[in-house]
């Protein structure tokens, strides 16, 4: 059988940059395949689902040479970010952007509309409704109905589920699925426990691009464990593994830790709204505070009131000083944006971890070895010279990190710090973080992974609609397996 | 703009909206060259007529968006009025000196600017901005990409102003502190305004992939989910403006409402 999709001997190299991304790399796709791209962050996935698209360099000018390049005639692409990806305000307008694009007849548009829209699952009072009242996951799904529009062969996934939350995740999954089957899919993901029902191979790369493996997802998960553990990749199993090696007993907090933060009747205020609403709320150093809850609940809002981006009411007091209309709490809290690129002031990822030693006036020297270090522990020494937005997604995340943790806080707030990562950075973060805690850190963070809850929390707060739900703390196993509610 | 509220359709709502721009434009023109005072009161009333009780919007909303324009009016006007030259001499007082000349020249000029900016907002209020594009390609023949990197453009702005907040915050977070005073204030601009701008071109590029991944193409046939054609509104529209254009030629030479001066 003729493939679909087919690459040979392909290098492609980013201008100014010493390495090539992928050399002589080759490798082919036939029709109604579904496959799996798994490869550490970095490694040039995003980039090679590009490439087979036709978007470099056909839209995206990136040198790149093959002796043989085979991209599908009809072909759809997911964006992670939903909303990097709409240029009309109206949902029936967006859609019509493709339609039109395709030459529908007018009269045929409002029809294919509802067909599009139903077979993704939404369903609206009205086509006219404006994207940005939708949630990210609805927004993700209207991508998906416009996707469809192209009638793609082959759809092309790049961890299309990135910005939603679990519920949200397992949604859009459930469409893909759907839609999918009797197309030729490819999917970059890092969490795989959706996606592997679905794929039946997986293509496995090195951290320089090159083809690792390529095979079955039941020979790759039997014969590949080493070099996946090694690229520290996803595989089921992988978060076991980590979590045991953790020594036992590490999980207290320090019995004499001060309060670092003390809220009651504590309102965030957001145009006239009271969007979260905290009764009471004290925590102490060396807590590691997970915070739970859908998209949308007030996870994120909470942390901008601690943070005072918007606008609070009642008693907020952070290590004994009252925090006042005016005082910015980030003297003495770090904190790490849901979007990464929200965060970045500089214009190259060296200047952006150096710069909170900079503001706080520290000398050049020590300046250098510091941000040496934590380039190092965090993976992106070798982008050290980038642009924060030319990283990729892992990298980026990496980055909000490094770069708010440098400064050695004793508060950290960080919304979502591991999402899009792969393993073995997930679990480099999570053991700075871990080390900062032992020191007498409190970490408050909010996040949906069940593991990290069970592995490094010691409280648990859920918010829904604005409001803690449950506030659990979870000590160790030896005392018990306790859990017991505030 | 248009976009949060949502107004009563009238007519001026569904005139063509090439067609709208194109006679406003010259009745732009039209103003520049019309120095009889009479003449332009009587423009000046139909214009306001149309703004005050065919645009669809509620009373107050149109009140509150004349105060600007009465504010212009009367600061143009008094300025050219006040100090303005002349010989026929109404009142002296120190500084101040009006002159029968000044005090017409005056009028005309705020007359001017009351009617130019009465006309400009009656089009922003009764066109919608996506409409409008829509027109011009089908019936100006604007070639889509420009049309749809203004609109994917308008749709960046409020973006844009989110991003100038987050911005903020992130230096805030990162204990970047703005110095007070106005070298304080130039440093806070330039600090913003770079990156804002940075993130502004990454984030138009993202969008221009994203478009032609789904097929759009700079040149190429398309078709279009909104129609836009002619109507009689369109007559109507163009009518009004010639009747009012013909009136008042009449009336300024027949009745007019001041003594005619030349200046
Ligand atoms: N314009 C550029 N110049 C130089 N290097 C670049 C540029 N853009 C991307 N890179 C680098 O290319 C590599 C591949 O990026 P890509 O986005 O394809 O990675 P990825 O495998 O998708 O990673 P992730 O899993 O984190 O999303 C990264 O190391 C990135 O830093
Ligand atoms: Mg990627």
């Amino acid at each position: 059988m003729k493939p679909i999709v087919q690459v040979e001997k392909l290098r492609l190299a980013f201008p100014g940059s010493k390495n090539m991304l992928f050399k002589d790399f080759s490798v082919s796709f036939n029709k109604g395949e579904k496959v799996l791209i798994l490869g550490p962050s970095g490694c040039g996935k995003s980039t090679f689902l590009q490439l087979l698209s036709g978007i470099i360099p056909g839209s995206i000018d990136i040198p790149c040479r093959a002796e043989a390049l085979e991209i599908p005639q009809e072909w759809g692409y997911v964006f992670q970010d939903p909303d990097a990806q709409f240029c009309m305000p109206y949902v029936d307008e967006e859609m019509a952007f493709v339609l039109e694009n395709l030459q529908t007849p007018r009269e045929k548009m409002a029809e294919r509309m509802e067909e599009l829209l139903s077979a993704v699952g939404i369903r609206l009072p009205a086509l006219h409704t404006k994207i940005q009242s939708l949630s990210g996951g609805m927004k993700q799904r209207l991508a998906i109905a416009s996707v469809l529009a192209l009638k793609p062969e082959v759809l092309f996934l790049d961890e299309p589920t990135a910005m939603l939350d679990p519920e949200g995740t397992k949604d859009i999954w459930d469409t893909l699925k759907k839609v999918g089957r009797d197309k030729t899919v490819i999917i970059v993901e890092h969490k795989i426990d959706h996606v592997l029902d679905f794929a039946g191979r997986i293509i496995l790369l090195d951290g320089n691009g090159n083809l690792m493996a390529d095979g079955t997802k039941g020979e790759i998960f039997a014969r590949h464990r080493t070099e996946l553990r090694e690229q520290g990749i996803w595989f089921p199993g992988v978060w076991e593994e980590y979590i045991s090696q953790i020594p036992a007993g590490s999980k207290s907090i320090p019995a004499n830790g001060k309060e670092v933060i003390s809220l009651s009747d504590f309102k965030g205020i957001h145009g006239k709204e009271v969007k979260i609403h905290v009764d009471d709320l004290k925590v102490q150093a060396g807590e590691w505070v997970v915070i739970t809850g859908k998209n949308g609940a007030g996870k994120s809002t909470f942390l901008h009131a601690l943070m005072q981006f918007i606008k609070t009411k009642g008693n907020y007091l952070l290590k004994g000083k009252r925090i006042l209309k005016g005082v910015n709490p980030a003297k003495e809290v770090a904190f790490v944006f849901q979007n990464p690129e929200f965060q970045f002031v500089a214009g190259t990822v060296y200047e952006e971890t150096a710069f909170s030693l900079r503001m706080k006036g520290l000398e050049e020297g020590n300046i250098a070895a510091m941000v040496e270090n934590t380039l190092r522990v965090f993976a992106l020494e070798k982008q050290q010279h980038l642009h924060p937005y030319q990283l990729s997604t892992g990298q980026k995340r990496r980055l909000s990190v490094a770069a708010s943790i440098i400064a050695d806080p004793d508060i950290l707030l960080l919304d979502e710090p591991t999402f899009g990562q792969d393993a073995k950075n997930t679990f480099a973060i999570l053991d700075k973080l871990e080390e900062f805690r032992k020191k007498g850190a409190a970490i408050i963070m909010v996040s949906h992974d069940e593991q990290i809850v069970e592995g490094f929390a010691t409280r648990v707060l859920a918010i829904d609609h604005g409001r803690i739900i449950k506030n659990e703390y979870i000590l160790e196993s030896e005392r018990a397996g306790m859990t017991c509610t505030v | 703009m248009y976009i949060e509220w949502s107004p009563k359709e009238t007519w001026l709502h569904q005139i063509n909206p090439s067609l709208k721009l194109l006679v406003i434009i010259s009745l732009f023109t039209v103003m520049l060259l019309i120095d009889d005072l009479n003449y332009l009161f009587s423009f000046t009333i139909a214009v306001l007529l149309l703004f005050i009780l065919f645009t669809g919007h509620p009373f107050k909303r149109i009140l509150l968006f004349s105060i600007p324009f009465f504010v212009v009016f009367v600061s143009t006007s008094f300025t050219m009025i006040l100090f303005g030259k002349g010989e026929t001499t109404i009142l002296k007082f120190g500084l101040i000196h009006i002159t029968e000349e000044s005090f017409y020249r005056g009028l005309l000029v705020g007359l001017r600017a009351l009617a130019t900016a009465a006309l400009g907002l009656t089009f922003a209020l009764t066109t919608k901005p996506v409409l409008l594009f829509y027109s011009l390609m089908q019936q100006m023949k604007l070639r889509p990409a420009y049309a749809y990197s203004f609109m994917a453009a308008m749709r960046m702005l409020p973006i844009m102003a989110e991003e100038f907040q987050t911005i903020r915050h992130a230096r805030k977070v990162r204990g970047w502190e703005g110095k007070k005073g106005a070298g304080g204030f130039f440093r806070k601009i330039s600090a913003y305004s770079i990156p804002l701008l940075s993130q502004s071109i990454r984030r138009a590029h993202r969008i221009a992939v994203a478009m032609e991944a789904k097929r759009f193409r700079m040149a190429g046939q398309r078709t279009y989910y909104y129609q836009t054609g002619f109507s009689w509104n369109d007559v109507l529209f163009i009518g009004y403006f010639l009747v009012v254009l013909a009136a008042g030629y009449y009336f300024s030479a027949e009745w007019p409402y001041f003594k005619q001066v030349n200046f």
